[in-house]
């Protein structure tokens, strides 16, 4: 018997016609940090839902902790631990009040609870915070504290749900190391992001998910490796814009790209780019920007989905 | 693995101190459900100070003395919105999915944030009682009155506080709650609240004495102004009871509802 911490099989969740996640099958692995990819609205919170009992799946199963879902959801609420993007902190109450209300929800005996709580405001740099009321806590003070709050029974497995949307750089980076701190730990991560730096920095694998199916699953260096050619990305005039299209074809696959670029998967890799400049003169096209990037995860999302997520708002979305 | 019964007591008190703190640090919601019933009361005094001489009023020395009743259930009324509007708030934000997310009890939930606005509208009772005092406002029926009129206000919160749950729990919206209190002051205003059932007609009349709050307001009433008896101990203190079981049964059916729509 398979006894990862998360696994789920052809689990599903429709919302009547809207299919917000459509059968996906996943293992995260002890002491992984999963990261679950895909823009707003592909069925990422969906999933997230579903695998800590907030929602109980359409049909497909799910085992969380050596739990299932559905039926032993109490089992799996006391082995997991989660911060959700949008479960909001009660405002009206201190940092200090809120752990010690979610240590007596998780039965943490009332001798052991002022130590806990303690050592994880100490741990998440809120000390000083403790007993002033959430009202007056900055973005990141929340979310620093709500990971605290799912940490209270030191659970092995922790869910973020877009742990840093909404971040400044410099909250981002603090909480990313508590993170790569509580996995050095032994804690088996799954959190969703929109972010493909946080992604590809934290992840050990990664599922990214599109109108609620996972379209490519693996760790970040194999997915990038298996786009394959890096991509030439320039901009012309408009007017010029088929007919650049037209040379660059030549050179590879035609890539998406955000709006006013072209992009194209450059077979042969570098070594070309003076071929197409070449090319492009020649068809007396002017050329206003030119730049040649290394496969990304952004390349890996493009070649799954069509689209980019940089700037996805204009993908369809799937519920 | 099954959750003990101390563990729910436990979240269950938890629950009820984060409510009654969260009513006692928004002073702009507490403020008016003490101020409002008041100034009803002092408005009512100067303008129906003749009425008492009605036939159908009871022997008052002052309409105010009449009115302490009316002017308590109103308050109740007041203030026992708020905790169904913050468990709508809870729903809106979030926070009622942090709690569904840790093993916490569902009915612990529900009961906890009801202790709140339950235990607020006791102490309105009080505050009540003794901002009148001072005008010569007393309950005749003596500590036991006092007592039954304090904890007619804990019940009373509870039962309209569970009502307002089942819209919170249904719309998820605080301003549904907010938007339903209007009818619970209808409500009032169509009950024996401020002038007696003898001195009305019509449908009003009719409205009055279908109306269980009528009976509960005469309850306290026949307490503050005749004394101690039976019928008003069990009026101000059964009725309430009795409508709370109702709208407790209705509020965890709309719990379920929803846990199971999920």
């Amino acid at each position: 018997m398979n006894n990862a911490p998360i696994i789920a099989e052809q689990l599903a969740r429709h919302f009547g016609d809207v299919k917000a996640v459509d059968g996906i099958n996943l293992t995260v692995n002890q002491g992984e940090i999963f990261g679950f990819l895909g823009p707003n609205g592909a069925g990422k919170s969906t999933a997230v839902r579903m695998l800590t009992t907030l929602l109980r799946p359409t049909s497909g199963t799910a085992r969380v902790a050596g739990y299932d879902v559905v039926k032993q959801a109490d089992e799996v609420r006391r082995n997991i631990g989660v911060a959700l993007q949008d479960a909001a902190i009660d405002p009206l109450m201190t940092g200090y009040e809120l752990l010690e209300l979610q240590a007596v929800l998780y039965g943490i005996a009332a001798t052991k609870m002022k130590q806990r709580a303690n050592e994880l405001l100490e741990r998440v740099g809120l000390t000083a915070a403790a007993d002033r009321r959430v009202a007056t806590y900055s973005g990141g003070m929340r979310r620093r504290l709500d990971l605290a709050l799912s940490l209270i029974h030191q659970p092995a497995v922790l869910f973020l749900d877009e742990p840093t949307t909404g971040l400044d750089p410099m909250s981002r980076l603090t909480l990313w190391e508590e993170v790569r701190r509580l996995n050095r730990e032994g804690t088996t991560v799954m959190l969703t992001t929109q972010y493909l730096e946080e992604a590809d920095q934290l992840a050990d694998r990664i599922a990214i998910i599109d109108h609620g199916k996972i379209v490519r699953e693996g760790k970040p260096s194999e997915l990038k490796r298996s786009v394959g050619d890096p991509t030439l990305l320039i901009n012309v005039s408009r007017e010029h814009s088929d007919a650049a299209r037209s040379v660059l074809a030549r050179f590879g696959d035609m890539r998406p790209t955000a709006e006013g670029t072209l992009g194209v998967g450059l077979r042969g890799g570098a070594e070309r780019v003076a071929e197409v400049v070449r090319a492009l003169d020649e068809a007396k096209l002017v050329v206003e920007h030119l730049e040649l990037n290394q496969p990304s995860l952004d390349d890996v999302f493009a070649e799954a989905t069509g689209y980019r997520l940089e700037g996805a708002d204009n993908a369809p979305q799937a519920g | 693995m099954r959750r003990k019964p101390a563990d729910t007591v436990r979240q269950f008190v938890a629950l009820s101190r984060r409510s009654t703190l969260a009513i006692f640090r928004q002073p702009a919601l507490v403020g008016p459900s003490l101020i409002f019933p008041l100034f009803f009361a002092a408005l009512g005094s100067s303008s129906f100070s003749r009425a008492i001489s009605l036939p159908g009023f009871p022997k008052v020395d002052s309409y105010l003395q009449f009115t302490l009743a009316g002017t308590v259930t109103q308050g109740v009324l007041f203030g026992s919105v708020t905790g169904a509007a913050a468990l709508a708030t809870d729903i809106e934000e979030g926070f009622f999915d942090r709690l569904l997310a840790a093993p916490t009890s569902r009915t612990s939930i529900l009961f906890g944030r009801l202790a709140g606005s339950s235990l607020f509208g006791a102490l309105q009772a009080l505050i009540f009682l003794l901002a009148l005092l001072p005008f010569g406002v007393t309950v005749q029926a003596g500590l036991l009155g006092y007592v039954s009129i304090v904890v007619a206000g804990f019940i009373t919160a509870f039962a309209v506080g569970a009502l307002m749950s089942v819209v919170a729990l249904k719309t998820g919206s605080a301003e549904a709650v907010q938007g339903t209190f209007p009818v619970l002051f209808i409500l009032l205003f169509l009950s024996s609240a401020f002038f007696p059932r003898e001195t009305m007609s019509g449908a009003y009349r009719h409205i009055a004495d279908f109306n269980p709050i009528s009976y509960m307001v005469e309850g306290q009433r026949s307490l503050s102004i005749d004394g101690v008896s039976l019928v008003a101990i069990t009026q101000t203190l059964v009725i309430p009871a009795g409508i709370a079981v109702l709208t407790t049964m209705l509020a965890l059916r709309q719990l379920s509802v929803r846990l199971a729509a999920r």
